[in-house]
């Protein structure tokens, strides 16, 4: 076909682009596409028994410091206000008429102020806690992450399948723990993998001698042959 | 024969993951121990302010006064101020005195000073005065010393308090954590063992131990795999005990050499869950 060898000839015009035409192909073969995960705040409570337990722990505690320590605080400022509210009232007492509208306002002020005080004190202690728990969550995230994914990498062995796994999303904890599964797993597989090929080797072999026409070696060849695609498919 | 085995824990082997169990540890001592100092310092910023304003207060409190000895008061309203005294006008100024003054009796002027004239400028309750505004002054140094002392005393309640709680929180954040990187540990264990293809039975979690429902999925795992490897056993003898009987040994190398390969893995799997 001419029309076509024309048209292989002189291929339309293509913009080239970052020194790259449109269907290059690149000399190395891309690197197996892995699977990302991305973080989700729905789903940053994978154990909540485990994660809240320590999240709980470290709040409770920076509370009661908080707490006793503005405490401590207020009792100081209290104190100090109060004095100040006895020496004037002492001053009142004396000369009346110059002191009584400057103690009635000293004190509106100071009273103001150990409230104000205080408020500070309650918002700066619920601001924290708001920072320590999120901060908290996602510092749990990291182990709980890594066991939840464990977790179902065992469910699946439960059930028989030892499918191909991945690493672990960085900046996660337990990465050694991880490592250690990853090499357990990967042996089994492995070894899974070996066996079913000898399995597949000796059906073969059986099949090319002829010597499973019939009777239980015919039957148990069939079985293995089953066997085989079956744990093919968990392997998978 | 109980089929649990008991394990005890130690305070020697308390830290088995220490990279997990570390960071979490000292992450709780660290946010305690910042906010020790931080609040710990606000709490000694007012209490400083709180006693200057009480020192100040003390410092305040008039004490009663005690006359001063050298002025004459007006308590006995019978003293008179003095005049300088006045030589007459025809007397000669005196002369410096020399070894021959002595000889010349004849200018010679006496004065006479009568204790009583001393005695009278002092009122008469000034012993109980002094001792009235001294008791009062060292009654305010006491409570000044008092109030920095008790500056002070926050200062070390704080700091101890500081300290204790750390020491105790690195204890308790050690203790906690074991209880995650010990089931941890043992699962470890346990993969290792699988690794080498030993399928040795799993034993339960020690009491007190976190991580009870992960360590069940793992036991799940391990019986799964268990499963796995004894389909496979369970098809390998049957299949090999018909080829023996059906006297395929000899038929062809290949079958030969894959029948001896399986008899290999069947060994090897028996093994393997004993």
């Amino acid at each position: 076909m001419p029309e076509n060898n024309d048209k292989d000839e002189l291929p339309s015009a293509t913009v080239v682009k970052d020194g790259k035409v449109p269907g290059d192909v690149p000399r190395t073969p891309p690197p197996p596409a892995k699977r990302a995960y991305k973080r989700r705040w729905s789903n940053y409570l994978l154990d909540k028994k485990l994660q809240l337990r320590y999240v709980l722990l470290v709040t409770i505690l920076s509370a009661l410091i908080s707490g006793s320590l503005g405490y401590l605080v207020y009792q100081q400022e209290h104190r100090a206000s109060d004095d100040i509210a006895a020496s004037l009232a002492e001053q009142v007492k004396s000369d009346p008429a110059t002191y009584g509208d400057l103690q009635k306002e000293a004190v509106a002020d100071m009273k103001a102020r150990d409230e104000a005080l205080v408020l500070k004190m309650i918002g700066t202690g619920l601001g924290l806690a708001v920072i320590l728990v999120l901060y908290l969550v996602v510092m749990t995230h990291k182990v709980a992450g890594p066991l939840y994914k464990v977790s179902n990498h065992f469910d699946q062995m439960a059930a028989g399948k030892l499918p191909k796994i991945w690493g672990l999303r960085k900046g996660d904890m337990l990465q050694d723990f991880f490592a250690s599964f990853k090499e357990m797993y990967d042996a089994n597989r492995a070894r899974m993998t070996d066996d079913v090929a000898a399995m597949e080797k000796l059906v073969a072999a059986c099949k090319a001698a002829g010597v499973a026409k019939s009777g239980d070696l015919s039957e148990e060849l069939e079985a293995l042959e089953a066997h085989v695609a079956a744990r093919k498919q968990a392997l998978s | 024969m109980s089929n649990e085995r008991t394990y005890k824990r130690s305070w020697k082997n308390l830290l088995i993951n220490k990279r997990y169990q570390l960071r979490f540890t000292l992450f709780m001592v660290g946010v305690s121990a910042l906010l020790m100092a931080a609040l710990g310092w606000w709490v000694m910023q007012t209490a400083n302010e709180a006693t200057n304003v009480a020192i100040g207060q003390v410092r305040g409190e008039p004490c009663p006064k005690v006359p001063d000895i050298s002025e004459p008061t007006d308590a006995g309203g019978d003293t008179k101020p003095t005049t300088p005294m006045k030589l007459p006008p025809d007397d000669p100024p005196p002369a410096p005195p020399s070894d021959t003054d002595d000889q010349d009796l004849g200018h010679h002027r006496n004065v006479t000073v009568t204790l009583s004239s001393i005695t009278e400028v002092l009122p008469p309750d000034y012993a109980a005065l002094a001792a009235g505004h001294w008791t009062c002054v060292i009654d305010h140094s006491g409570k000044i010393e008092e109030l920095q002392q008790g500056k002070m005393r926050i200062f070390y309640v704080l700091l101890a308090t500081g300290t204790l709680l750390a020491i105790a929180l690195a204890f308790y954040g050690i203790k906690t954590t074991h209880k995650v990187a010990g089931p941890l540990y043992k699962i470890t264990l346990y993969f290792n063992k699988m690794r080498d293809g030993r399928f040795d039975k799993v034993w339960p979690l020690r009491k007190g131990d976190q991580l009870v429902a992960f360590y069940d999925h793992f036991r799940h795992a391990h019986e799964g795999v268990v499963g796995m490897e004894k389909a496979d056993v369970e098809r390998l003898r049957a299949l090999i005990d018909a080829a023996e009987a059906a006297g395929v040994a000899g038929s062809s190398p290949e079958v030969d050499a894959a029948l001896a390969d399986l008899k290999t893995i069947l060994a090897r799997k028996e093994k393997s869950l004993a």
